[in-house]
């Protein structure tokens, strides 16, 4: 008795049965957001999912959901690896035409960075 | 048996769309293609709150058909950009935000409420939002609002049970399920749901 009402708890709780399909594969972006703010130190996780999720689409040859490929970007800027973070906003921007403007403004920003970095090193 | 029918209740009531009639006009005038979510303004006294809405919205809006920015890559932009504070953000006309980001409309959302309310033996769980979708031009094409609230059941555990569940949501009050129910009852099934997306629409045959 205890475990049906639970379960009826939950298909409340999980939106209903109307549940549409997605048109999408979200891999867990949502939780993995969730944790990465619950707990920071879990941001290099969401970096490893990500990273492991975007490999997969590409060997199956699927379209990635829309940001995704920007949110690693930013991870990887955030860590230091620039070079990783243009290429994933290049291929956001290539997936997705609306992100254009941001992904175009983001990747010069790291490269002016970078620039400016040189600079510094070879005065 | 009782805890059958209320959980049926329950479910058939969260199900039932109303007849949709609601002024879509200026929606569809702008017919956006893409949203820009900026972080959440917090009138609960959760700090952690609107972080957690955040990663509640990307996947509801794009399979509605929306191209949705990157939501913690739109967070760290904008603390580049010095705007960490939600009520500055929102206080920012939209027209530079939208341009900022090359969006073509704004989603704002208030969270009222964030709580969970202790009575003897109960815990209510409520979340309320405020939402207001502004597009480029700072015309308001959109707005919603939702509460959504649970109160764990017991069957047949006794007074003790009661108390120990009660307890129980109260150390840990699950706020996600009910962020999530609010986002589809808003953007999916309610009233004025929002028109399908042009990743929807071009889609179909």
């Amino acid at each position: 008795m205890r475990l049906v009402a639970l379960a009826f708890t939950a298909l409340v709780l999980s939106g209903c049965a109307t549940q549409s399909r997605h048109t999408y594969d979200w891999d867990g972006y949502d939780s993995m957001l969730y944790a990465g703010y619950k707990d920071p130190a879990r941001m290099q996780e969401m970096k490893l999912e990500l990273e492991r999720h975007i490999a997969e689409m590409d060997r199956s040859g699927q379209k990635i959901a829309p940001g995704l490929l920007a949110e690693l970007g930013t991870l990887y800027l955030q860590s230091g690896s620039s070079d990783q973070a243009i290429m994933m906003y290049g291929r956001e921007r290539d997936t997705w035409p609306e992100s254009q403007g941001l992904m175009t403004a983001m990747i010069k920003n790291i490269e002016r960075r970078k620039k400016a970095k040189m600079e510094v090193i070879t005065q | 048996m009782k805890i059958l029918i209320i959980g049926l209740t329950l479910m058939l009531a969260g199900c039932v769309t109303p007849p949709a009639k609601y002024d879509m006009s200026a929606f569809q005038a702008a017919a956006p293609r893409s949203i820009l979510v900026v972080p959440m303004v917090n009138r609960s006294l959760d700090l952690d709150a609107p972080n957690y809405v955040l990663s509640t919205l990307p996947i509801p809006l794009a399979e509605k058909g929306y191209y949705v920015f990157p939501v913690n890559t739109t967070k760290y932009v904008l603390e580049q950009e010095g705007m960490y504070e939600a009520d500055r953000i929102h206080a920012q006309p939209t027209e530079s935000l939208a341009k900022l980001f090359g969006a073509d409309a704004v989603l704002y959302i208030t969270i009222n409420r964030w709580d969970a309310q202790y009575a003897f033996i109960t815990t209510t769980v409520t979340v309320d939002f405020d939402y207001r979708i502004v597009s480029k031009d700072g015309t308001e094409i959109w707005k919603a609002h939702k509460t959504m609230q649970y109160t764990p059941q017991n069957s047949n555990t006794g007074l003790l049970g009661a108390i120990i569940s009660a307890a129980l949501a109260r150390a840990t009050p699950n706020y996600m399920p009910l962020a999530q129910q609010a986002n589809r009852q808003v953007f999916v099934l309610g009233e004025n749901a929002l028109p399908d997306g042009p990743y929807l629409t071009n889609k179909a045959p």
